[in-house]
């Protein structure tokens, strides 16, 4: 499982990083990091990165198959 | 509590689709069952009234997912609900069993047209927004009824297009929930940016079929060639009728998203949070807090204790290219601590405390994580918590929630 960012359309909502911790994180500014930019999601985050593509407000997550 | 062998979720909503995945996480291996009315399947919301109005590309970037989940889904609206025998029956002459039940039908647009009056536009689903958008490519004028989030967003929109726009309301922009000192901010803000408010005496009244304007208690008639209905949203319970249910407000739930009925679990903008000698009854159709009582009716279907909050205080809009974000109790009354910067140059960080202890904490035009802006709200909150008995705040009485919630959802 990979996961796209659109970067330009995240607001630093920052729901994702509510929903999985460990795949998501926001600095001060609200800048987002994702930590599996361009690699598989390992299994044990898969289910929470769902639940964190599916909390973004702003659609700018998708889980490319 | 034996879990239940087979889940039925009425309503692709995000409260609904995440009530679905939250199942699966809690290990549960039994049915799930998803019944939605929408054809293009579950769909996030908040970027109708922004993406979506700009770029018709954005309509594809919507869906919420449910792959992998191994989820029943059945597109055709309920029409009935029968609690006692435990069957829920569709549109299309379904009859669906379950053991635990869980609704999350949402709500729908509040609408104004007198019966049989045509062209009345809301923003509210997809397809709301796509005709919407149409229209907007040729509308010289517009007229937005009601300056809460949603009407703010959509005449934001319009100024945006550079057509000129007038929200009209019986209150101050945005007042009834971010009170005086951000209304009057954001009024301010939002007349430099083109929109014209006009405050009208009482209820409005759409003129013309199809519509094409409005007339205010005063006998002033406006028109123009766009004119949107934003008037706050409606729980959409009719399939609901006769189970004791639903009321007015929508389905009653209590801290834990259970009902009154046995077996019946309800999350999102279809509910409200059933009061007590403490506080009034309370509606919060906001995106977060469907988010949080996806989660929380899931676990109380499986007989679980919910694995976090129950509700979820935090919510945004954006008014004239500028962002609020809050976390906290409603509305905000009096003025507020200034934690950084000033809400004169646009760029704010501010907190509300109230005599309980509690805090409500804003970015304005500011970037802010969630966590912590609810970070500022607990901080700003506990000192003089510990002072005081800690019983609970007063929260917003329903009555005064007219907020749309195109975003909450």
């Amino acid at each position: 499982m990979k996961i796209s960012v659109d970067y330009a359309r995240c607001e630093g909502h920052g729901l994702c990083a509510d929903q999985a911790s460990g795949v998501f994180s926001l600095d001060d500014d609200a800048e987002l990091t994702y930590h599996f930019e361009g690699a598989e999601v390992p299994e044990e985050h898969q289910q929470a990165s769902r639940a964190a593509v599916d909390a973004c407000p702003v659609a700018a997550l998708r889980v490319l198959s | 509590m034996t879990a239940p062998r087979s889940v039925l979720i009425v309503g692709e909503s995000l409260a609904g689709t995440t009530a679905a995945r939250h199942l699966r996480t809690l290990g549960h291996t039994g049915p799930v069952t998803i019944i939605g009315a929408e054809e293009e399947g579950a769909y996030s919301r908040p970027p109708l009234s922004k993406a979506v109005l700009k770029d018709p590309a954005a309509d594809q970037s919507l869906g919420l997912s449910l792959d992998g989940l191994d989820i029943g889904v059945i597109r055709s609206a309920a029409v009935a609900g029968d609690p006692r025998h435990r069957t829920v029956t569709t549109a299309d002459g379904r009859r669906i069993g379950y053991d635990a039940l869980i609704v999350a039908t949402g709500a729908d647009a509040r609408r104004l047209a007198a019966p049989g009056q045509r062209g009345e536009l809301v923003l509210r689903t997809l397809d709301d927004a796509r005709l919407l958008r149409d229209r907007l490519a040729d509308a010289a004028t517009a007229i937005v009824i009601g300056a809460g989030f949603l009407g703010m967003e959509v005449a934001s929109a319009c100024a945006a297009r550079g057509i000129p726009v007038t929200v009209v309301d019986t209150d101050r922009p945005l007042r009834r929930i971010l009170g005086d000192h951000l209304s009057a901010a954001l009024t301010a803000r939002a007349a430099a940016y083109g929109i014209r408010f006009v405050q009208a005496t009482g209820f409005a009244a759409l003129t013309g079929d199809p519509v094409h304007g409005v007339l205010l208690p005063d006998g002033t008639e406006l028109s123009a060639d766009l004119v949107v209905t934003c008037a706050g949203e409606v729980p959409c319970v009719d399939w609901l009728a006769g189970t004791g249910l639903a009321d007015r407000l929508g389905v009653g739930v209590d801290d834990a998203c259970a009902t009154t009925v046995p077996g019946v679990f309800a999350a999102g903008d279809v509910t409200y949070l059933r009061g007590n000698a403490t506080r009034p009854h309370r509606r919060a159709p906001f995106w977060s807090n469907a988010v949080a009582q996806g989660r929380a009716a899931a676990a109380s279907a499986l007989g679980l204790p919910p694995s976090g909050p129950s509700q979820d205080d935090y919510f945004w809009t954006e008014v004239a290219g500028l962002s609020v974000k809050i976390v906290g109790n409603l509305p905000l009354l009096g003025e507020p601590a200034t934690v950084e910067g000033s809400v004169v140059e646009g760029r704010a960080l501010l907190t509300w405390t109230r005599a309980d202890g509690t805090a409500t904490a804003v970015a304005y035009g500011r970037r802010q994580p969630v966590t912590a802006l609810r970070q500022l709200a607990a901080t700003s909150g506990s000192c003089r918590a510990a002072t005081n008995p800690p019983h609970r705040a007063p929260q917003q009485a329903v009555q005064e929630h007219r907020a749309d919630s195109v975003h909450r959802r």
